[in-house]
């Protein structure tokens, strides 16, 4: 079953990524940046209502909260796409962001790419809707920073690794 | 009275004529080696084994990391080639919904696909 599976992609490093692998990506990144900045929150609420005394409620400080927590999404996937041009969750799914031409993104493409996501996302979702029509899969966020979304996955390799766990002793 | 010179009387021994007189199968024959076994402290020798050194030397820990990382990186494949199968089967209904042949498509950005549109097809073909 699984090298029917693992044969389904392959040969696609560099090709433009579809529109499921990119939005599980994109939602294992939100849950993985809302984990940590829980657990930021929390130990620093801990760390205040240890050194003060008195108990640390965030709800007091919505304001803050909401504040700290766009500059830490931001942080989040902008600091990740200008490092290595992939985050968390598109290592995971085996994609990654570069230029349009297929050159590794910068600093400046992955500030834009971070800013301009949102706007894919509060119009009812639908700057995303460009990753299933657009002709090289370009969300609203990638006409904007002038980027694709291509996989990175070698799925050859992948089949290669399979068939050696399978059997060891085979020829290859 | 005389001093027996000891070493001299070893020398004069031939211990190989000795040790081919005796008889070991009975010597073993006579051992209680379950009252031997009864006698030694296990605990006490499982005490002294330096675990760590024995893991470090035999390599287990590296054994149990890599079968893990095996684990892992099969999981990985099965997702990403799951996520694959999905990403064709919902562009498959966009094509055809917006009546475009998927060999006009382009596969990726120029630099990482050195494959013209149209000519997709014509490779797979081929294949």
């Amino acid at each position: 079953m699984a090298a029917t599976e693992v044969e389904q992609g392959e040969g696609r490093q560099g090709h433009y990524a579809g529109s499921v692998t990119r939005l599980v990506a994109f939602g294992a990144d939100v849950g993985i940046s809302w984990g940590l900045f829980t657990l930021g929150v929390a130990a620093l609420a801990f760390t205040i209502q240890l050194a003060s005394g008195t108990k640390f409620s965030v709800s007091n400080y919505q304001i803050a909260y909401l504040v700290a927590a766009v500059i830490w999404e931001f942080i989040y996937f902008a600091y990740q796409w200008a490092l290595g041009g992939r985050t968390i969750g598109m290592a995971l799914l085996g994609i990654r962001v570069v230029k349009t031409d297929g050159s590794p993104i910068g600093a400046r493409q992955a500030v834009v790419r971070t800013v301009t996501l949102p706007l894919s996302i509060i119009v009812f979702g639908l700057g995303f809707l460009g990753i299933l029509t657009n002709r090289r899969r370009y969300a609203w966020h990638d006409r904007f920073a002038k980027t694709a979304v291509v996989y990175s996955w070698d799925a050859r390799a992948a089949r290669l690794r399979w068939l050696a766990r399978k059997d060891p002793a085979s020829p290859t | 009275m005389e001093a027996i010179d000891i070493d001299a009387l070893v020398d004069r021994v031939d211990v190989d004529k000795i040790i081919d007189r005796v008889d070991v199968e009975k010597i073993i024959d006579r051992v209680d080696v379950d009252a031997l076994i009864d006698r030694v402290d296990v605990d006490k020798i499982i005490d002294r084994v330096d675990v760590d050194s024995l893991m470090e030397k035999t390599e287990l820990g590296a054994i149990i990391a890599r079968s893990t990382t095996g684990v892992t990186s099969e999981l990985l494949d099965v997702i990403r080639a799951q996520g694959v199968g999905l990403d064709d089967f919902f562009a498959r209904w966009a094509n055809r919904i917006l009546r475009r042949s998927p060999a006009d498509l382009p596969l990726g950005p120029p630099t990482l696909v050195d494959v013209a549109p149209g000519q997709a097809e014509l490779q797979s073909e081929a294949a």
